[in-house]
């Protein structure tokens, strides 16, 4: 089976998930091949010590076509995306892009999306900000508010409707 | 009349699958001056030679026309055959009716037509070939080799061996190389200086070498067998008639301990005044004229204290540099490498702690003429370290840095492991980080397996970086052999660094007008069939400076330039390839474009005469003059334009 | 004054207003007039775990906004600074996606054309503007105070693309420190990252990263830390104390925008710079900043 077969098999964004495909296929030609395991990117990935994720590993079940597996995975969720796997990969590897595209394939499948993505994500194509303006405390124990300090209202999109119509061309319709 | 005779190949069925040879050489026996046509399967071939030697002579043919594969294979052979058969070897044309013909071709009735044009067309410029002599240039039995190295010094040594005299220049006071810096060998243990000096006193000592010590090749003109080279000997502001090697003004030097000492990698200091190690040859001091306060300022206290130290008088501040113009037949080059600036790989430490430091550092520190006499130690201590971690292919096999494998590297860091074991308490740690153990050469592998015997851990990882703390220095590896991530803690850090080629090898490698690879070593003619010629004829290359390579390589390789340049030498007069550009001497009028246009600097106004002139040696046939020519008056003998125009009537 | 569109984001306009109080109060001091323009949206690099081309596409439409106007950009947050910046390098070096995005946000009469420049505070202060001009500015210097600065890992990596610093040693910031009075020393932690991109699926792993930071620091005796991102301060500043408890340690270590050391060292007065705001205990330092001057 291809990997196109493989995720066809769930339900919508049959576009969006051959777009993801094609990424993942890139990904597994062009880079993914000079990959020799050397290691240096799990050696100083920032989230190996707390979660155990091994880019190295993503590279090499990436090269195998072992995608279902990770797709499947919570382990490509504990990526930091400090970029320092690109920075420091001898063979100009990017695991950390690798891990953004199967993310991305995840949520494409119809996965549910962990943590507080979901509400980042409805903030986003609400106000156009992934939160809201707070009120927050000072060290003194008082509260302000963004127009307490004399600082203008938060720039958002003007036309919220308009706004959400472009991101609609590309957002996900599961969420 | 002309006499021509057609011979086409069949090239097996190379050829004859998509031509009909049998047609072919029917169609030529009817052509204007041509007397015989045949065709054999193989002309290349004994067989095929005698074909063509016999029909010269039965038919009394004074010219011969192959219809085969590309010149390019057979050229030389069928020259020579033709030339066997008494008529002169440039009455050959060679057409091409394999690459561009029948392997070109699908349909064997339009290649047949085609192969029939290109015969005709050939047939025609044969016609009007003239019968060339090559030239001859004398060829001066001398030769250079640039770099005293164990490259250069073994080159030099064959090659003044086969009884042709040698200048060998070296740009160090001494020579020796890298070698030299070494404290032992791998995989025999060898002393490195045990093995080297006998070779630097047989260098010294040979009747037929020239030494030129810190001295450097400036200018490079002419061509093979003719090469006229300057050489700047530098001043080393000591009269090296007088001075006896004794050392005293290195010692008495006002400076002395100050000045960071390359040999030992800058580790250690020396004087102002020095003599690089103590095996040096010749063994003379040198004054540095970047550090002597003498030659920087004008003055040094009351006065310099060498030369109240010099029993022998032999400081001479006044000492100029000196150019020497030498001429030589052949150049051995053989100028060797450098290593990798470790401080480009900052996130491995080397700029932020003493402790971090590379592999040829370490043979300082474990060499007993370096500057801690041999005890290995921590730099910023003095304190023998507890732990010891090798970082293997720091910069190599890298896209971001240098792409190539270092090839001594894993050999090296085993190597240091075993002297380490024998200098250090035997509860010191040691640790190798390695990506892949390259142990490929004769006893290498046996050697690899002796040293998994001493107690080393070793890790299938590269580490990301090495953290530096104030209190210590830590380095986290992923080893792949049991998917755990270990935290090293340690003292000393050896980096195995890439090789890289010296600094100035560009500058260099345009003197001598030589290419380079793309990770910028010297480029050899072909990798595998000829990889100590260049594409430069006359000059070979050796050791490292091609490429990094370990001792047994560089002087295989330095034994076989030396061979290659003997070869030149023994001739007494090089021929060269009359295939080259022609003045008329009528039409010229000496206006100069061609001089200009010449890469190989093979033209130049006769200036009595006022006519350009074509130095047979150096012109390579490129054509640039004849299409620059105003007048007209140059031509390429034996492609005129008189005959390619017939060529190409024939073909329309 | 050379003008600059002001592009905020999500998370300082929102939450960590010290940072957008110091910098309006101390960048026109530089010669540096703000235009804020309206219609911003998130830059979409924390949603691109989910959808790389909704990143792209949020990229463009602010880039596109402040090209309106035919204005270079100014970004205090690097992880937007990375957002836009690889989007442009996308957009510039791809005509097929470029006009793709283009017909998406054609919608709302954006068109991205590639003319805006697009800086960080410390590349605009250290290459712009020029140390010299700050140095002038400098009234009570920060004589005394080290300094263990934190650039962030977007604002450093991936170095691929080209980002305003060096990715392995860093030295812009110190700089700035230096011309400020201040010393910046080297420490073994420097480019550790704060964690603060796993927020949403792990927050505990982050306060891990940050507060193991906070501790090393801590103990390596700096007068404070200076940073100069949004999620960073958030991070080590507004959840300091969390983080001494995720990793059991009392953390007590300053935590200051470069921004709002800047105003200090130029005079301008606490208030005008949002010092209230830092949750992390900054008295340490300005009580010495009032006993060195007074």
């Amino acid at each position: 089976m291809s990997i196109t077969d493989l995720t066809s098999m769930a339900e919508a964004q049959v576009g969006e998930r051959q777009e993801i495909n094609e990424r993942l296929r890139k990904l597994r030609e062009e880079v993914s091949d000079s990959c020799f395991q050397c290691a240096r990117c799990t050696s100083g990935c920032e989230a190996h010590k707390l979660l155990e994720l091994e880019p190295h590993r993503i590279v090499a079940l990436l090269k195998r076509g072992l995608i279902d597996e990770m797709v499947n995975s919570d382990i490509i969720w504990t990526c930091m995306s400090c970029f320092k796997c690109k920075e420091r990969c001898p063979q100009k590897v990017a695991p950390v892009n690798i891990l953004f595209t199967l993310k991305n394939l995840a949520v494409a499948s119809g996965k549910q999306i962990p943590g507080d993505f979901t509400a980042m994500l409805q903030s986003a194509m609400g106000i156009g900000l992934i939160q809201d303006v707070q009120s927050v405390p000072t060290r003194s124990g008082e509260t302000r508010r963004r127009e307490d300090l004399g600082l203008p209202p938060c720039s958002k999109p003007v036309d919220p409707a308009k706004f959400q119509q472009t991101i609609m061309t590309v957002a996900m319709e599961k969420v | 009349m002309r006499r021509i005779g057609v011979f086409v190949c069949h090239c097996g069925i190379n050829i004859a699958s998509k031509v009909d040879v049998e047609d072919v050489t029917d169609f030529s026996s009817r052509l204007e001056g041509v007397v015989v046509s045949k065709d054999y399967k193989y002309m290349c071939s004994d067989p095929g030679a005698k074909l063509i030697k016999d029909s010269i002579s039965e038919y009394g043919l004074d010219g011969v026309v192959i219809a085969s594969c590309s010149p390019r294979m057979h050229e030389h052979t069928f020259r020579g055959v033709a030339e066997d058969g008494g008529i002169n070897p440039y009455n050959v044309e060679i057409t091409n009716i394999r690459e561009q013909c029948s392997w070109a071709h699908e349909d064997r009735g339009e290649a047949t037509k085609k192969a029939k044009s290109l015969v005709r067309a050939a047939v025609a410029k044969a016609l009007l070939l003239e019968p060339l002599e090559k030239s001859r240039t004398p060829v001066t039995p001398e030769a250079l080799v640039i770099g005293g190295g164990i490259a250069g010094m073994q080159a030099a040594l064959d090659i003044a061996d086969d009884g042709f005299k040698v200048h060998l220049v070296e740009k160090e006071p001494t020579i020796g190389g890298r070698m030299a810096q070494l404290d032992k060998t791998f995989p025999t243990l060898d002393c490195s200086s045990c093995i080297l000096t006998p070779k630097m006193m047989e260098t010294k000592n040979h009747p037929n070498i020239d030494l030129m010590t810190y001295s450097r090749v400036i200018s490079v003109e002419g061509s093979v067998g003719n090469y006229r080279v300057k050489v700047l000997k530098k001043a080393r502001y000591v009269d090296v008639d007088k001075c006896t090697g004794c050392g005293d003004c290195t010692t008495a030097c006002r400076i002395a301990g100050h000045v960071p000492d390359p040999f030992n990698m800058n580790m250690g200091k020396r004087a102002a005044a020095y003599i690089p190690f103590p095996q040096a040859i010749p063994l003379k001091a040198t004054l540095d004229p970047d550090h002597c306060l003498m030659l920087r300022f004008g003055k040094c206290g009351d006065g310099p204290l060498c030369v109240k130290a010099c029993e022998a008088g032999a400081i001479d501040f006044d000492q100029k540099d000196q150019e020497i113009e030498i001429n030589v037949g052949t150049i051995v080059v053989a100028t060797g490498y450098d290593v990798l600036d470790a401080g480009k790989l900052f996130e491995y430490g080397y700029t932020r702690s003493p402790d971090v430091i590379t592999t040829l550092e370490l043979e300082r520190l474990i060499s007993s003429s370096g500057p801690t006499k041999g005890e290995v130690v921590l730099p910023s201590s003095n304190e023998k370290p507890r732990s010891v971690t090798f970082i293997l292919c720091a910069g190599s096999r890298d896209e971001t840095q240098c792409t190539w494998c270092c090839r001594i590297g894993c050999m090296s860091a085993l190597k240091h492991v075993y002297l380490l074991r024998e200098k250090l308490p035997c509860e010191t740690e040691i640790n190798i980080c390695y990506t892949d153990i390259r142990s490929f050469g004769k006893g290498y592998e046996e050697f690899y397996r002796k040293i998994r015997g001493v107690g080393v851990s070793f890790f299938r990882g590269r580490p990301s970086e090495v953290r530096v703390s104030r209190k210590n220095i830590t380095i986290d590896v992923f080893d792949t052999t049991t998917n755990k991530l270990f935290e090293i803690g340690t003292e000393m850090v050896v980096l195995v660094p890439a090789l890289v080629p010296r600094a100035d090898s560009e500058e260099f490698s345009r003197i001598l007008g030589l290419s380079r690879s793309g990770d910028g070593f010297l480029l050899e003619a072909h990798p595998k069939l000829r990889p100590m010629d260049t594409f430069v004829n006359g000059i070979f290359v050796a050791g490292c400076c091609q490429g990094p390579k370990d001792i047994s390589d560089t002087v295989s390789q330095a034994s076989g330039a030396a061979s290659r340049a003997a070869g030149i030498l023994t001739k007494d007069e090089l021929e060269n390839d009359p295939l080259i550009a022609w003045v008329d001497p009528e039409v010229c009028v000496g206006c100069g474009v061609c001089v200009e246009v010449c890469a190989y600097s093979a033209r130049k106004i006769n200036e009595v005469t006022g006519i350009a002139e074509v130095d047979d040696a150096l012109c390579a046939g490129c054509g640039a003059c004849i299409a620059a020519c105003p007048s007209n008056a140059c031509t390429h003998r034996n492609y005129t334009k008189q005959q390619l125009v017939r060529m190409i009537d024939e073909v329309v | 004054m050379t003008r600059y569109a002001l592009y905020p984001g999500c998370l300082m306009p929102t939450e960590q207003y010290g940072y957008e109080v110091s910098l309006k109060s101390t960048l026109p001091l530089l010669g540096v007039e703000l235009v804020e323009l309206q219609g911003f949206s998130c830059c979409g690099e924390p949603l691109k775990s989910i959808n790389q081309m909704l990143t792209l596409t949020l990229s463009a439409r602010n880039l596109a906004i402040c090209e309106k106007e035919e204005l270079d950009i100014l970004v205090p947050c690097p992880m937007c600074h990375l957002a836009l910046s690889e989007s442009k390098s996308i957009l510039d070096g791809d005509a097929k996606m470029k006009e793709r995005i283009n017909s998406k946000l054609s919608g709302e009469g954006l068109e991205y054309r590639g003319i805006s420049r697009i800086f960080h505070i410390i590349d605009l202060i250290h290459d712009v503007i020029g140390l010299d001009a700050v140095r002038e500015k400098v009234e009570k210097p920060l004589s005394g105070l080290n300094f263990a600065t934190h650039y962030g890992c977007h604002l450093i990596r991936p170095s691929s693309l080209g980002r305003p610093v060096d990715p392995e040693n860093p030295q812009k910031m110190e700089n700035i420190l230096e011309a400020l009075g201040a010393k910046a020393d080297d420490y073994a932690e420097k480019l550790d990252c704060c964690g603060a991109p796993l927020l949403p699926v792990h927050p505990e792993t982050s306060l891990t990263k940050a507060g193991q930071k906070l501790r090393s620091i801590q103990e390596q005796e700096f007068s404070g830390m200076a940073l100069s991102c949004p999620w960073c301060h958030k991070m080590y500043d507004s959840r300091q104390k969390k983080a001494g408890e995720t990793v059991g340690a009392r953390l007590s270590v300053p935590v200051f925008y470069l921004t709002q050391l800047m105003g200090l060292a130029f005079g301008v007065d606490g208030e005008k710079l949002g010092l209230d705001l830092n949750l992390s205990p900054l008295e340490k330092v300005l009580d010495r900043e009032k006993e060195v001057t007074s």
